[in-house]
């Protein structure tokens, strides 16, 4: 037989066919390209391993004159002495090294996030998703993970300014006094307040207390990345305001319209949880109950990544699309043939494959009562309505969809604003956070507007670029330092309460409105409880009530209503007929532009935030940037082939052009990218391109939050700010746009070529009903199918004989032995794992992983101790075509350290400094580390990361320079965030995923403090919860003891699709990963009866390959 | 012409040998000895801001660890007590002693008393008091007979090899549950401490971990 070429694809065609991998994770991988081979056969990219800028000689000087100032200091063996300072008088419930949880929540402009914080004597360090809040399980944020770093910037606004002047606490508070008495007579006459977004009854209340004393005054909403046009449409639909909110559990078929709704619309923890629990499979019996979706959008979306049928499609079409699939609903059920044709007519035009809209609304009619069909937030608000009229067809209110009644307020929005701006109405403007000078709409000019104004005060968090054009600025608090409430998607109230003393000299909000309002009470504590006591019926127990609200985090029973509503489709057809839907196709010279929060950054707020910048995205996989992401197809019409295998003489002729003009193109690495000019109704912004496949063809997709100015020193001049080509008319989706190449080009920091696993059987999908007939199919996949790991004769034996017995099967090599009782095992589940990249930071801010900055990232250092594959395929193997696929399926799998039974990277060690503990698990003794990195060289999963610099000691640019940099004044406060319960590491060092050791360990410490004097020493399943778990909003990975059949770990691995990665190394990793299935519908146009990336698969390795007839897997199975 | 090299010079290089060996020898032998934590800990008796003398307060007077070291078995630290709580009594007896003048000042300021810190493991070892505490491993087995001392003094080397001879043979080591803060408690005899201490280890499911990863994360 043919058997398995686990050589590097390189080296000898299999079936005839040319090399190459067949998952891709890079344009440039995929083009196979000499460079590629060259780089990813080196462990690092090139320059990883290499001091720059230092000579050898030089080097060398500097260590002789090291050991001799160690000489010299050798008098400084002796012990310092050191002091403990108890306190004077132990506060009560102090316990000095355990820490304590407080509930809180992360306010959001639309969404509170429930959280519980982890704080060490009163310093918060770790915040975590408040299991009581049911929906979430728990779970949290990107966002709300890396939030906590925010408080520690040394950047923020840590005193009130007016010019250059500080102010005190008082002087705020005077010249608030006076802004009250100035407009006392006026009725506010000439006040106007812009805030953000806040879901705070409290805030709502001094809103209303603030127009009671100036009704005259403005108060003006504004977030970039949010529209409201869900709630507009409903007015129009229902005669009310109201917030759809969806129940993904109960929905079977979803049909998304440009959404992104498992990342970016409120509340969408919870709709990710939902959607993942419809999801998940663990037999063949499962997949019945497995959801379905369709999605259509113009971005690539994580959302995108989850779908079952895909349809690429220009967001200004989806409302033409939208006609068309309420007019097939109609037609199915057979009603309103009227205003079937009218929607009919109205959307003729538009190039659509009709068989996809058709079956698609066949199968949501076929789930009635069980489907939904959802709208992105940006499309304008006709779509909105159609998809309420839609659902309200399909039986939807009430099972998969409700509306909810919000507590909304009468702001108006920055336009209504600027116009009174504009007509000289404004004398005081008071901008209570949001950054408008940096993300207004591009059209208003705001800082200009802004200048007009005869006073502006700022309240921010940071002193940004409208702190800059206001004349007085005063410093905010972070949540963790504040009181407050707020809301969350579904509208439960929940605390925001401090968990430690401002560091700064900061203003709590509430006390900065109601002073403003004149109330008696300005303290915010004292606010929040009045507020409190109204929303909880205030009775004489108010006191116990606010401290159990306190306690729980959450207030039970006080979500928002759902409202009794019936639509008025009479008003709906009179808007449809007077509605304009685009349907004609764009083109190189009207190009549309699809502008979206950045799914880190957000609109900018987060900008200063390491954590968020070093994390790349879940699609582009570059951090520190922004990018103009564009089609294959117009990248091919801007005249840039990428990297296709050129005969020599045609490579000869197009050097020049090449050298100039390169896309995804990769040096040593790193990618560098062409910067492209967009232009936009006149603005034009530039920023470099970069290929992704999938997106619509003509649709340029930029992110928000970046290009700021006034950041600090992290966010600073970081990538390009898309708000200038932004407009009133056309918040999340602009029209009439062209690009070109500006000539010069841009580094990215890109992690998506970083340790390439070489397209080998890593993710193993299959079709639900693939599944269904074929329980075993990932036993059949990969070079396991021929090689399993080595268990000899006890091969068949269960999991938790094998994980503490450690079956050598023949093999001369000695295994660890693993006497602990308890052996540690995790599974990932694929299937639901959507690639929201929580997790990663998550673990950062767990176990203490440093930033290291752009231009380390770019040698291919970052640190992240998990990371995100994302791997694209495109179902075809003809390597030869070279071209870049339109429309690739996309696979994500986050990978930590496997923690293998027998590890390689143990092996190598000179020192063992990696060696197995008695549970299990692969660990680093940081001490006995000395940093030769064979350990990272023959890690098969490339997990492995190392110090090359003391990231936690030396100022991102100034690593090179060592002990001679500048003493860092960022860690000086960021090393309060610090997990005391984990070794900040140093320069020289290996280090890896743990597997949350200082978590085991503590459990394990509990459970013998509680067994005192009896036997029962057994950590409880499910009492540990690594920080990735506790995070993952879909619930993928599971954690616990393999050793004990009972627990839900072990469960879990005994499913048919749970399968381990590269396990023919006989390395048995104690992680393993749950194979993905997709669910299409064999009717669609696009249905493919297997995932793409199995079909590469099987093409390449699958039953049209010679097999010889082997005793193993008779039926010639597959690789 | 003279010889450039006298005779003597044939047994240089093995002089020259000899001498390094020495000089090597003498190194080793020296930092074996000076360098480790028997030879720079053992014995460390700093001079505290306030002259506490355990072998008065527990010894002669019997008050309990627990009184002062008041979550040793709840947490990973013993803490050192606040001065609120010396002024439990010290506001009644010598109410007034010079020697006393630190812990009222802080009581009454609110600033620490600046204890001298004696044992000190390095900061990538995670110790755990709560865990030895409840599962019968006494006080005296890492700090000595502190109920003897006038000061304390640093008894044990607090190497790894120290944790590590008992983390491998817990039975010479543990001890009934209500011994643990009676610091003269001893079994009768060798004989009979590892027969307990074999007992108990089976009993209560002992088996203190050996493997880096408990100590070190």
């Amino acid at each position: 037989m043919n058997l398995p070429n686990t050589e590097p694809p390189q080296k000898e065609p299999v079936n005839g066919s040319s090399s190459g991998p067949r998952y891709w994770k890079s344009l440039d991988e995929f083009a196979d390209n000499p460079e590629f081979q060259k780089w990813v056969e080196q462990e690092f990219p090139e320059g990883a391993s290499e001091i720059e800028g230092v000579n050898r000689r030089h080097f060398l000087k500097i260590m002789a004159a090291s050991f001799a100032f160690a000489g010299a200091g050798m008098a400084g063996c002796r012990r310092p002495e050191q002091h403990i300072l108890p306190f004077s008088n132990q506060p009560e419930n102090m316990v000095p090294g355990v820490p304590v949880f407080f509930t809180t929540s992360m306010p959001g402009a639309r969404d509170n996030i429930p959280l519980v914080v982890e704080t060490h004597q009163n310093r918060p360090t770790k915040v975590e998703g408040n299991p009581g809040y049911g929906p979430n399980h728990g779970a949290s944020s990107l966002h709300a993970q890396a939030s906590i770093l925010d408080l520690y910037d040394p950047d923020r606004a840590t005193r009130s300014k007016k010019g250059s002047e500080d102010l005190s606490p008082s002087e705020v508070e005077d010249l608030i006094d006076s802004i009250r008495e100035k407009f006392r007579h006026t009725q506010g006459q000439g006040l106007a307040i812009l805030a953000d977004g806040s879901t705070s009854p409290t805030r709502q209340r001094l809103i209303s207390a603030l127009g009671e004393k100036f009704p005259r005054s403005i108060w003006a909403e504004y977030e970039p990345a949010l529209s409201d046009n869900a709630e507009v449409a409903s007015a129009r639909l229902f005669g009310k305001r109201l917030r759809p909110r969806y129940n993904f559990k109960k929905a079977r078929r979803i049909l998304a319209l440009d959404s992104d709704f498992l990342n970016n619309e409120p509340g969408n923890l919870q709709y990710t949880r939902d959607f993942a629990d419809g999801r998940r499979v663990r037999e063949t019996s499962d997949t019945e109950k497995m959801n379905r979706l369709y999605l259509v959008e113009s971005q690539y979306s994580i959302t995108g990544g989850m779908a079952d049928h895909r349809l690429r499609l220009s967001a200004s079409q989806v409302p033409a699309l939208t006609a068309l699939v309420v007019a097939e609903l109609l037609g199915e059920l057979g009603i309103e043939a009227s205003l079937a044709a009218l929607l009919r007519r109205k959307a003729d035009g538009l190039h659509v494959d009709s068989a996809w809209i058709k079956e698609c609304v066949a199968d949501l009619v076929h789930h009635r009562e069980e489907s939904a069909i959802i709208a992105g937030g940006d499309q304008p608000v006709e779509v909105h309505q159609l998809v309420y009229f839609a659902n309200d067809l399909l039986k939807a209110r009430g099972k998969t969809v409700e509306y909810l009644e919000t507590a909304g307020n009468k702001s108006v929005g920055i336009d209504e604003l600027a116009e009174s701006i504009q007509a000289g109405s404004v004398e005081t403007l008071i901008i209570l956070g949001g950054n408008p000078v940096y993300n207004a709409l591009g059209n208003l000019d705001w800082a200009r507007l802004q200048g007009s104004v005869d006073e502006v005060i700022r309240y921010g968090y940071y002193e940004d670029e409208t702190s800059a054009l206001a004349g007085v600025h005063i410093a905010a608090t972070h949540y963790l330092e504040s009181w407050g409430d707020g809301r969350t998607g579904d509208g439960t109230v929940v605390p925001v309460q401090p968990m430690i003393l401002p560091l700064f000299e900061g203003f709590q909000e509430p006390a900065l409105l109601a002073r403003l309002a004149g109330m008696d009470e300005t303290d915010p504590y004292a606010l929040v409880r009045e507020t409190f006591a109204s929303i909880s019926g205030g009775n004489g127990n108010s006191d116990k009530l606010f401290q159990r609200f306190l306690s729980d985090g959450i207030l039970e029973n006080s979500r928002y209503a759902p409202a009794r509503v019936s639509a008025n489709i009479g008003a709906l057809k009179k808007d449809l007929a007077g509605m304009d839907l685009h349907t004609e196709a764009f083109s190189m010279e009207n190009l549309e532009v699809r502008i979206l929060p950045d799914s880190k950054l957000s609109d900018g707020r987060y900008s200063n935030n390491g954590w968020l910048q070093e994390c790349p995205d879940p699609m582009t996989k570059i951090a520190w940037d922004n990018v103009l992401s564009v089609s294959p197809k117009l990248a091919r019409d801007l005249g840039y082939e990428p990297n296709t295998p050129r005969s020599p003489v045609a490579r000869f002729l197009k050097l020049a052009e090449v050298s100039a003009k390169r896309i995804n193109d990769h040096e040593m690495g790193r990618q560098v990218a062409p910067v492209g000019r967009l232009t936009v109704n006149g603005v034009t912004i530039e920023g470099p391109i970069h290929v992704q496949p999938g997106l619509a063809e003509h649709t340029v997709v930029v992110s928000m939050g970046s290009g700021r100015e006034k950041s600090g020193r992290v966010g600073d001049n970081v990538g390009f700010s898309v708000f200038p080509i932004t407009h009133s008319n056309s918040r999340g989706i602009a029209r009439g746009a062209r690009i070109e190449l500006a000539g010069t080009t841009h580094l990215l920091a890109s992690t998506q070529e970083h340790w390439s696993m070489e397209g080998r059987a890593i993710v193993r999908e299959a079709n639900a009903e693939a599944f269904r007939n074929d329980p075993h199919f990932v036993d059949k996949l990969g070079v396991e199918a021929h090689t399993p790991s080595v268990m000899g004769s006890d091969r068949d034996k269960s999991l938790q004989w094998q994980v503490t017995n450690q079956p050598r099967g023949g093999s001369l090599y000695k295994t660890p032995e693993f006497g602990g009782e308890q052996q540690w095992g995790m599974t990932i589940d694929l299937n639901v794992c959507t690639g929201c990249s929580a997790c990663v930071v998550a673990c950062q801010s767990e176990n203490n992983i440093p930033i290291v900055g752009k231009d380390q990232m770019t040698r291919g250092r970052e640190m992240h101790w998990i990371r995100l594959d994302r791997y694209f395929s495109s179902g075809d193997s003809d390597e030869n075509k070279r071209q870049i696929p339109e429309n690739p399926q996309v696979s994500v799998q986050p990978v930590p350290c496997m923690h293998c039974e027998t590890a390689p990277c143990e092996q190598v060690c000179p020192v063992n400094a990696t060696v197995h503990d008695a549970q299990g698990l692969n660990v680093m003794a940081y001490n006995r580390c000395v940093g030769t990195r064979y350990c990272a060289n023959n890690c098969p999963y490339k997990v492995r990361r190392f110090n090359f610099f003391d990231w936690n000691k030396r100022e991102i640019d100034h690593f090179y320079e060592g002990p001679l940099g500048p003493a860092s004044e960022t860690h000086a406060i960021t090393r309060m965030q610090k997990n005391p319960d984990v070794t900040v590491r140093m320069r020289g060092v290996m280090e890896k995923c743990t597997y949350c050791q200082q978590r085991i360990d503590v459990a394990a410490i509990n459970a013998k403090v509680a067994a005192r004097d009896s036997s029962d020493v057994k950590v409880k399943d499910g009492v540990i919860k690594t920080a990735c778990q506790q995070v993952c909003p879909t619930g993928a990975i599971v954690f616990g003891d393999v050793a004990d059949a009972e627990t839900e770990v072990s469960r879990i691995k005994e499913s048919d699709l749970n399968y381990a990665i590269l396990g023919y190394l006989n390395t048995r990793p104690r992680t393993t990963y749950l194979a993905r299935l997709r669910n299409p519908n064999p009717k669609m146009p696009d249905y493919q009866d297997m995932p793409l990336s199995r079909m590469e698969y099987e093409k390449r390795y699958g039953h049209g390959a010679p097999h010889e007839e082997t005793g193993e897997h008779g039926n010639g199975g597959s690789h | 012409m003279a010889n450039i090299f006298p005779k003597w010079f044939n047994k240089a290089p093995l002089n020259a040998i000899i001498v390094l060996f020495l000089i090597s020898g003498a190194g080793t032998a020296g930092v074996h000895y000076f360098f480790t934590p028997k030879y720079t800990r053992v014995g460390y008796q700093p001079t505290q801001p306030v002259a506490y003398d355990h072998s008065l307060h527990v010894g002669q007077l019997g008050l309990d660890c627990r009184y002062c070291h008041t979550y040793v078995d709840r947490s990973e630290h013993a803490n050192v007590p606040d001065s609120a709580t010396c002024m439990n009594c010290h506001n009644q007896v010598l109410p007034d002693s010079p020697k006393l003048a630190p812990i009222r000042d802080s009581y009454q300021s609110g600033n620490p008393v600046p204890w001298v810190r004696v044992h000190k493991l390095p900061d990538y070892v995670y110790f755990d008091h709560a865990v030895h505490v409840n599962r019968g491993v006494s006080c005296v087995e890492c700090h000595g007979q502190v109920n003897e001392m006038k000061v304390v003094e640093h008894a044990q080397s607090f190497s790894m090899d120290f944790c590590l001879k008992c983390h491998r043979n817990p039975e010479e080591k543990v001890r009934p549950l209500d011994k643990v803060y009676d610091l003269d408690w001893k079994a009768p005899g060798h004989k009979e401490q590892i027969a307990l201490g074999k007992e108990l280890v089976k009993n209560w499911n002992i088996n203190p971990p050996k493997s880096c990863s408990r100590c070190h994360r």
